[in-house]
């Protein structure tokens, strides 16, 4: 199993990797407090995300909305994306598909 | 399959790896197998989180049902059943209509709550019983139906 990873990436973005379960939250949360203005999230390398992972999202798009940024998510597979979906996240969220 | 597994958030990645070796001797495919182990995480959890006093061990079965012929391989079609016995937990009732509103406007959402409306949308079938203390969650997620 891929364990959760969260770094920037080369050009500013925000890399995530693994699986992004609530034993992981801690962790995401704590990298997305730092974040500020607009980001990119690159989901190419996650696998899944829980409902658990989604309020952190929920949680830093609401912080960083307030402040006129937000986040933008790039490279999501066909699973997340179809969780988005049934969230109601498409609406709330600039989502990219994965190519 | 099935297996007792501590009553904490430290159980989740052993959880996750009981039921993948499952699924690789049974070759399921990735669409069923994405929203069985969402439904596992969250099912889990929240019997985690609601019985912050209970002790007890919770335990997940997992069984692959070959509904045609059985070939073992990605072509023939399978069903998938977990089950998550709570013994000592509140009642919780999985299957019942909660009010999420999911085109509500960003300044208007909440964290939390999307876990059982997740699943209520993702399984083919979900049951719950609860009697003298005892909770049983049934989700079933069968190939032919998978939508994420």
């Amino acid at each position: 199993m891929k364990m959760f990873e969260i770094e920037y990436g080369d050009d500013g973005e925000v890399l995530c990797r693994g699986r992004l379960d609530a034993a992981q939250c801690e962790k995401a949360q704590g990298f997305m407090d730092g974040l500020e203005g607009a980001n990119t999230l690159d989901f190419a390398d996650l696998e899944y995300i829980s409902s658990a992972g989604l309020g952190i999202l929920l949680k830093t798009q609401k912080r960083l909305v307030g402040s006129s940024s937000g986040l933008k998510i790039i490279n999501v597979n066909n699973h997340i994306r179809d969780v988005f979906r049934y969230s109601g996240f498409h609406t709330i969220f600039d989502i990219e598909a994965k190519e | 399959m099935r297996r007792d597994f501590p009553r904490n958030l430290d159980s989740l990645s052993p959880l996750y790896e009981f039921a993948e070796k499952l699924f690789e001797t049974n070759d399921i495919s990735p669409g069923v197998r994405f929203p069985v182990h969402l439904a596992m995480e969250e099912l889990f959890v929240n019997m985690v989180k609601y019985n912050p006093n209970v002790t007890t061990d919770i335990t997940v079965e997992v069984t692959v049902t070959f509904l045609g012929e059985a070939t073992n391989d990605a072509t023939s079609s399978k069903e998938v059943t977990v089950t998550l016995v709570d013994d000592g937990g509140v009642e919780f009732d999985v299957t019942a209509k909660r009010q999420v509103n999911i085109d509500a406007p960003l300044e208007e959402r909440t964290p939390g709550g999307l876990g059982i409306h997740l699943i209520q949308n993702l399984a083919d079938r979900l049951e719950y019983t609860y009697k003298d203390g005892r909770g049983e969650v049934i989700f079933t997620k069968g190939s032919g139906n998978e939508d994420v």
